[in-house]
């Protein structure tokens, strides 16, 4: 069968085989929890608790600061330290709360929350699910509630699970469709549900096909569901990539998912969504692959969010050598750690240390027009041009060359022969861009 | 984590080992075969040539940067390759001090004066090759293959002659160093391709556009049978620097278009400007010229095909028109690279028209002067006559024939025209043409009395080296030593002449005064026998 695929993209050395084959271990926290009251796209939330307050395993701990905004649960039992500022993954400092660990792991009734299916209304749900505080986990963190409410509610015939998974060295997502399929199926169909005309696609690269096989297998009598077995490629899992892989229909920057009547889900996202309407939990953990050349033992853990970095990697054995880099999440998009003392969060899909960095390694030549980077371009812009207009400050041109359509995916840094800072430099323009026209 | 010795920069944090250095190493291997037969065709000297180019291109490009104040970039080999394709493209026997200046050429004025690798806007080596071909015609054109100096078999095919296409493809053919084998050629192009060097679309597009071109040409305005078309196209494929060009010249990076269409376009176009340029150009090689013209409307090319971002313009629309292949199957829209290919299509046409209307414009008086230059000729050689008739009676097929019969060789009988004084026939004008100048054809006049002995000699088409072989036209004391002389042949000698039938050779151009005087003997050689040898009676 042909496989399902875009134009363009790259194929960088996966290192998924470091820990494609390790089981899922639980990884329970010894010290502090610290809960970024800003971990999802949209206002931050408002902190229910107070310093010297105790709470336990799924009590919320801060709501939702407005609609595009999610709530935040305790994933621990213990007496809030403080309400401060710390650091997150992705560099800035966050006001968070702060929970001393008791080690109890004293739980709220979960089966409280728990209502039969078939009382649900759509509204119910979604009410669900907003409750659970759960957001889209592959990295961006859009509110799930807010991505199943889209206005064109009738229009939305397509639910896609991002089973991708197209960032070397990432295999959480893997290992949960491996471990856990029939979660994955009935989260799916919940989805499902909510929508009078919508179908089901699980999206999957076929470098993984224990998951194809076995999520084919378990999908065989599902009239309104079907396995796609993508070409293994990044950015394959990129949301416009993925829906036009999977349906031939185009969205661009100024558009939503629902705008091409469809709506994708990481597979982590998916899996939250059953627990919290089948089996009543909050989101208040998540699958991390800690990996990497460094690293002793390389490993898919089901963490508690708010367990600090360091005490993952301490859990994997160590750094084996001294790392160059330490990524959180996958080489191409993941964000360059100065501290090891930061929080997994709803979005930290992994935790990579390299013993080389290939960009600290070379330096940005000339340009050769070699035309790499708009031969792979996923976005079907030509980023050394618009490399050339942002260095040349002309952002007129920038834009009018499609500059905000750039995803910011890496190909084109990635291919680049002269070694130049393509993609770092267009991100930062159209920073640059959004600003002004903000103000 | 030693948090200082950490490494932070945005993502993303890996890349491909393939570099700038390693592109143009990769080039360097593909050239390699070719490079090799070349040293192995044409002897040490190309070896010489090859070496001196590479080395001088490196050290002019170190040498300008250091001038300049810039990083030195030597070590990208981006100099190296443009010194490899100089040498590939010069005749074997070329001096390696005119090879030095066409290098410093390529990488001073085209390469790094526009601002280094990347910027230049014509590709460095070829601008050096056309550069020399103004500059040292002489040298550029002069073929040789196993020490004789050939014409190429383009230059063959030109002239309506036939050529043995395996060995075009093997590249025992005289030519450029690196052009004549098609097989090392092609076993460079595909490493290229495997490599993902460069991307198949131009040389594709370049070679089926020009053979379609061909073909067509072959068949209609060439009148031949499929077959013979075939031969014909096979011939132009293999010959010259085609094979060369478009794999390796016009695949050059910073002058091609980086648009994928653009590419589609480029390769059009330089089909269809190599098919003009051969066919109907003064030359029998196009490729140069034809790469170097395109080069100079990639940036047009470029801006006309800039790729429609993904999902442009789908916001304004209507979920219904965003079906993609749910419901049905995804258009493509291949609109606007149609459109640029009609107009480049066009350009082309027009400025092939053009040309076609300045050369019908200026045939008239181009063949008047000639006319005017050939009766001024026709005086000098026989100062008795008033009158000149083309002597329509004798056909030169029949004359050509005979002197071969009488054993004649490397000559050609172009014209015979009677001289008339007073309404009589009072001798002969004989246009002759040597093949065996030291740089190709030598076109000459000769008249004959009706004693059979020669009243003037003039050269009338000559492109021997200066001061060397040009002197049988410039100095007037060569061609007098022929005249007045009641003999049957002359011979070539280096002293001072004893007998009458002996002409001293040019000093320092043997090949040119044999083969002038080889014309002379043959063209007497044909008077006498129409004259029935009566001529020392």
């Amino acid at each position: 069968m042909a496989l399902f695929t875009f134009k363009g993209g790259v194929h960088p050395d996966d290192g998924k085989k470091l820990t494609m084959d390790k089981e899922v271990i639980e990884y329970v926290p010894k010290g502090d929890l610290v809960f970024p009251l800003s971990q999802h796209i949209g206002a931050p939330a408002k902190p229910l608790v107070k310093k010297g307050d105790r709470v336990v395993v799924g009590q919320k701990i801060a709501e939702a600061g407005g609609f595009v905004s999610a709530n935040i649960h305790s994933s621990v039992s213990g007496t809030v330290k403080a309400i401060e500022k710390r650091l997150v993954p992705g560099g800035g400092k966050v006001e968070s709360i702060v929970v001393e660990n008791d080690n109890l792991y004293e739980e709220i009734d979960f089966s409280k929350n728990i209502r039969p299916l078939e009382e649900l209304y759509r509204e119910d749900v979604i009410d669900i699910i907003r409750e659970a505080g759960i957001v889209g986990m592959g990295g961006a963190g859009f509110p799930t509630h807010v991505k199943l409410s889209p206005k064109n509610e009738s229009e939305i015939d397509t639910i896609i699970v991002n089973g991708a998974e197209c960032e070397p060295y990432l295999t959480s997502d893997y290992r949960r469709m491996l471990e856990e399929p029939e979660k994955v199926v009935v989260g799916l169909k919940i989805v499902i549900n909510l929508f009078e005309h919508a179908r089901g696609i699980i999206a999957i690269e076929d470098n993984k096909k224990e998951a194809i096989r076995l999520l084919k297998e378990m999908t065989k009598d599902e009239e309104k569901i079907q396995v796609n077995v993508l070409k293994t490629k990044y950015p394959q899992g990129a949301e416009r990539q993925l829906i036009y892989a999977n349906t031939g229909r185009y969205i661009n920057s100024k558009m939503l998912p629902a705008d091409a009547g469809c709506i994708v889900h990481n597979v982590d996202t998916i899996i939250s969504i059953y627990e919290a309407v089948i089996e009543g939990r909050p989101l208040i953990s998540r699958v991390v692959t800690v990996t990497g050349d460094c690293i002793e033992d390389p490993r898919n853990f089901i963490v508690r969010l708010g367990t600090d970095y360091q005490e993952l990697i301490d859990a994997a054995g160590g750094f084996k050598t001294e790392p160059a880099k330490v990524i959180s999440g996958g080489p191409m998009m993941g964000k360059a750690l100065f501290s090891l003392n930061v929080p997994v969060t709803k979005g930290s899909s992994a935790i990579l240390a390299l013993s080389r960095d290939a960009v600290a390694e070379s330096e940005p030549s000339d340009c050769i027009k070699c035309g790499r980077c708009l031969e792979i371009c996923p976005g079907r812009v030509m980023p050394s041009l618009l490399c050339d207009y942002a260095e040349a400050g002309d952002l007129e041109q920038f834009v009018k060359n499609h500059g905000m359509e750039c995803c910011e995916c890496g190909c084109c840094s990635y291919v680049c022969p002269a070694k130049r800072h393509l993609t770092q430099i267009i991100s930062g323009t159209r920073k640059v861009v959004l600003a002004q026209k903000k103000g | 984590m030693d948090e200082s010795m950490v490494m932070v920069s945005a993502s993303p944090h890996i890349r491909e080992a393939r570099s700038t250095t390693s592109i143009m190493g990769d080039v360097l291997i593909a050239l390699l075969p070719a490079a090799v037969v070349g040293i192995f065709n044409f002897g040490f000297h190309a070896y010489l040539l090859i070496m001196a180019c590479v080395v001088g291109c490196m050290v002019f490009e170190a040498l300008i940067q250091r001038i300049f104040g810039k990083k030195i970039t030597v070590r990208d080999l981006s100099a190296a390759v443009t010194g490899l394709l100089i040498a590939l493209n010069l005749p074997p026997e070329f001096p390696i001090w005119m090879a030095l200046i066409g290098c410093a050429f390529a990488i001073i004025v085209v390469k790094q004066m526009f601002g280094g690798i990347g910027q230049n806007f014509m590709n460095p080596a070829l601008a050096a090759r056309c550069f020399l071909m103004i500059s040292f015609v002489g040298s550029m054109t002069r073929f040789t293959y196993d020490g004789i100096t050939t014409a190429t078999p383009l230059a063959t095919l030109k002239a309506g002659g036939s050529v043995d296409l395996l060995s075009m493809f093997l590249g025992n053919e005289a030519g450029t160093i690196g052009e004549t084998s098609a097989a090392a050629l092609l076993a460079g192009g595909i490493y290229l391709l495997l490599r993902r060097v460069i991307n198949i679309r131009i040389p594709f597009f370049y070679l089926i556009s020009f053979s379609i071109c061909i073909f067509i040409y072959a068949l209609t305005a060439g009148n031949m049978c499929v077959y013979d078309a075939g031969i014909f196209l096979a011939a132009h494929l293999l010959g010259g620097g085609l094979i060369l060009g478009a794999f390796f010249m016009a695949t050059d990076y910073a002058t091609s278009p980086i648009t994928a269409a653009g590419k589609v376009v480029y390769g059009v176009l330089l089909g269809v400007l190599t098919f003009i340029l051969r066919i109907f150009g003064a030359s029998a090689e196009g490729v140069s010229y034809a790469i170097i013209i395109s080069n100079l409307l990639v940036p047009l090319i470029e801006m006309c095909t800039k790729p429609k971002a993904f999902g442009a313009g789908f916001e304004s629309k209507p979920l219904s028109e965003n079906r993609g292949f749910v419901d049905k199957k995804e258009e493509k829209d291949k609109e606007s690279t149609m459109r640029v290919t009609v107009a480049i299509c066009i350009i082309g046409l027009v400025a092939g028209l053009a040309l076609g209307t300045v050369y019908f414009v200026t045939k008239g008086p181009i063949e008047k002067t000639a006319e005017k230059n050939k009766q001024a000729s026709y005086e000098k050689v026989f100062p008795e006559a008033e009158e000149f008739v083309s002597a329509e009676d004798i056909s030169m097929d029949t004359a050509n024939a005979r002197i071969e019969e009488l054993g004649a060789s490397g000559v050609t009988l172009d014209e015979i025209v009677y001289a008339k004084s007073g309404g009589e026939t009072a001798g002969y004008i004989v246009i002759v043409t040597t093949h065996e100048g030291y740089a190709g054809d030598i076109q000459m006049a000769l008249g004959v009395d009706l004693n059979g002995v020669i009243t003037g000699l003039t050269m009338l088409s000559i492109g021997e080296t200066t001061n060397l072989g040009m002197e049988a036209r410039d100095d007037p004391s060569f061609a007098a030593q022929y005249v007045g002389k009641p003999v049957d042949s002359f011979t070539v000698v280096k002293t001072e002449p004893a007998n009458e039938n002996e002409i001293k050779a040019i000093s320092g151009a043997t090949i040119t005064s044999n083969a002038v005087t080889n014309a002379v003997n043959t063209a007497l050689l044909y008077i006498h026998d129409m004259l029935g040898g009566a001529g020392n009676e």
